[in-house]
């Protein structure tokens, strides 16, 4: 299968990282594009002592961007500091992505991140993080 | 639920002696085929029918008294004449054999109760039976499963392992219902083989245009079908009032949920491998009878090698159908549908599916096309 859009999404939607759902996550969140269809969802494990990550695994039906995005994030977002999950720039997501990405399917690779800050915000709107 | 299960449902619930008639046999112009079934309760009410209503279901009320009497099964067989053909409603007379048997609503070890409970258990969990009745006056019930399995009985354990035998082989040859007579040196019976098969379903994933045609058609063969996608707008009642169930979700893990038994066909119509990758890979490794996939050969032949680098093995992927459908030059989305569908049929009846007329070979002119353009 070729992508136009370069050897690390290939690489990570061949292969992805923490693909898979966990049982009984800390948090948990969906994003979907309604026009497109891709949909993915973050589940986060937290050590609440420490107030990180401790563990990120994805479940998607999405495109090789999507799913690419979700693996790389995933890598980055384990140990990382829930306020530093909230404070994740866009423009870095896609960065990791290393190819041009057009403007039409950047949602594609920030779809994963709306996701993880979505599931971040449940545990502070109940008081956790 | 077949018709006959949604029936003893309720007469098992009003807990009640009736008697169950089944059309066992019908020759000739009748208005409904073997396996019809009515029910007559002790207190005469009615549920269900063997004909179109008229003199034979009135002769077998009649009959069903007395067997609610005699506590004993009986074969009842009526020839109808012209006139009396034309009364409900035919143009020429048949022949129809009923059976008529005592249930006992109030006994939870009635044979046939127990019996069709079997059957129920085997349809859950996607197994075909043969329920085996004696058409000789003798009682009782016996259910074979597609793996062997047998319940309930014919009153005679050698009558059970003979008629057991047979039953197999029917059902592995997909008889449908039937009369059949079984001989051995010790018996000689008429038996009625009937046959329950799980409801058959088809799912489809992606709401898009083609899936619209799928559940209309699908309906008309009497398949339940269940749309699904990922998109809540495109997954509508509005889009899809003919569908039995629509899903919105996580396609993968929708099909994760979903029944996936021999009756069971997989339509993958989105054209995206965001969902046909997923889906496949729960698919191909289940029971399903059929896995199709739209699209091209050389789209086709790019999810296999995914599929394979992913470990799938060659038998696996060759159970994905892609392009999807018969090759009937399907052009419009509507007569996309029509080709899946044919080939689903196909497929479960283990054809190849030629056409029946030896001029199959001849192909549609151009004149013929040109007449309806797409």
């Amino acid at each position: 299968m070729q992508t136009p859009y370069g050897g690390r999404i290939l690489e990570h939607f061949r292969r992805p990282r923490n693909q898979g759902s966990m049982a009984a996550p800390s948090a948990s969140a969906e994003g979907s594009n309604p026009l497109c269809g891709d949909r993915v969802r973050i589940d986060l494990a937290i050590d609440a002592t420490a107030g990180v990550v401790s563990e990120a695994k994805f479940t998607a039906n999405a495109c090789a961007i999507c799913v690419a995005s979700a693996s790389l994030l995933t890598e980055q977002l384990r140990g990382m500091r829930l306020v530093a999950v909230a404070e994740l720039d866009e423009a870095e997501v896609v960065r990791a992505l290393d190819a041009e990405i057009p403007a039409a399917r950047r949602r594609c690779a920030t779809l994963p991140l709306e996701a993880a800050r979505r599931a971040v915000a449940t545990l502070t709107d109940h008081g956790i993080a | 639920m077949s018709e006959l299960l949604g029936q003893l449902e309720r007469v098992l619930e009003g807990g009640r002696p009736a008697a169950l008639a089944t059309l066992v046999s019908a020759k000739g112009t009748t208005p409904r085929k073997a396996g019809a079934t009515m029910w007559v309760s002790e207190s005469g009410a009615i549920l269900g029918t063997v004909t179109i209503g008229g003199c034979v279901d009135a002769r077998v009320i009649e009959e069903a008294d007395r067997v609610l009497k005699t506590r004993r099964p009986k074969l009842v067989s009526m020839s109808l004449g012209d006139e009396e053909a034309w009364e409900i409603g035919l143009t020429c007379g048949g022949t129809v054999d009923v059976l008529v048997e005592p249930v006992d609503a109030r006994n939870a070890s009635d044979p046939l109760a127990v019996a069709y409970r079997a059957v129920r258990s085997a349809l859950a969990a996607g197994r075909t039976v043969l329920a085996v009745a004696r058409l000789d006056g003798g009682a009782g019930r016996l259910v074979v499963g597609d793996s062997g399995a047998i319940a309930g009985t014919l009153g005679d354990r050698g009558l059970d392992a003979l008629v057991a035998r047979t039953a197999l082989e029917r059902l592995r040859a997909a008889t449908p219902s039937g009369v059949e007579r079984v001989s051995s040196d010790e018996f000689e019976i008429p038996l009625y083989l009937e046959r329950h098969a799980p409801e058959e379903t088809a799912v489809i994933y992606g709401a898009v245009q083609v899936a619209m045609s799928l559940t209309v058609f699908a309906r008309e063969l009497g398949m339940r079908t269940v749309v699904v996608d990922g998109r809540e707008r495109f997954a509508t009642r509005q889009r899809f009032p003919a569908a039995d169930e629509i899903h919105v979700g996580m396609p993968s893990e929708i099909a994760e949920r979903l029944p996936a038994t021999p009756s069971t066909y997989v339509v993958l119509v989105a054209h995206d491998y965001k969902y046909e990758l997923p889906v496949l890979r729960h698919a191909l490794r289940s029971n399903v009878g059929y896995v199709g996939m739209l699209g091209s050969r050389k789209r086709g032949a790019t999810i296999k090698e995914l599929l394979a680098e992913e470990g799938f093995t060659a038998d696996e992927l060759a159970r994905l159908r892609t392009p999807i459908g018969l090759d009937i030059g399907a052009r419009s989305t509507a007569e996309i549908a029509l080709a899946v569908l044919a080939e689903i049929v196909a497929v479960r009846e283990g054809r190849s599916a030629p056409a029946l007329s030896p001029r199959a070979e001849m192909p549609a002119t151009p004149a013929l096309r040109d007449a309806h353009p797409a």
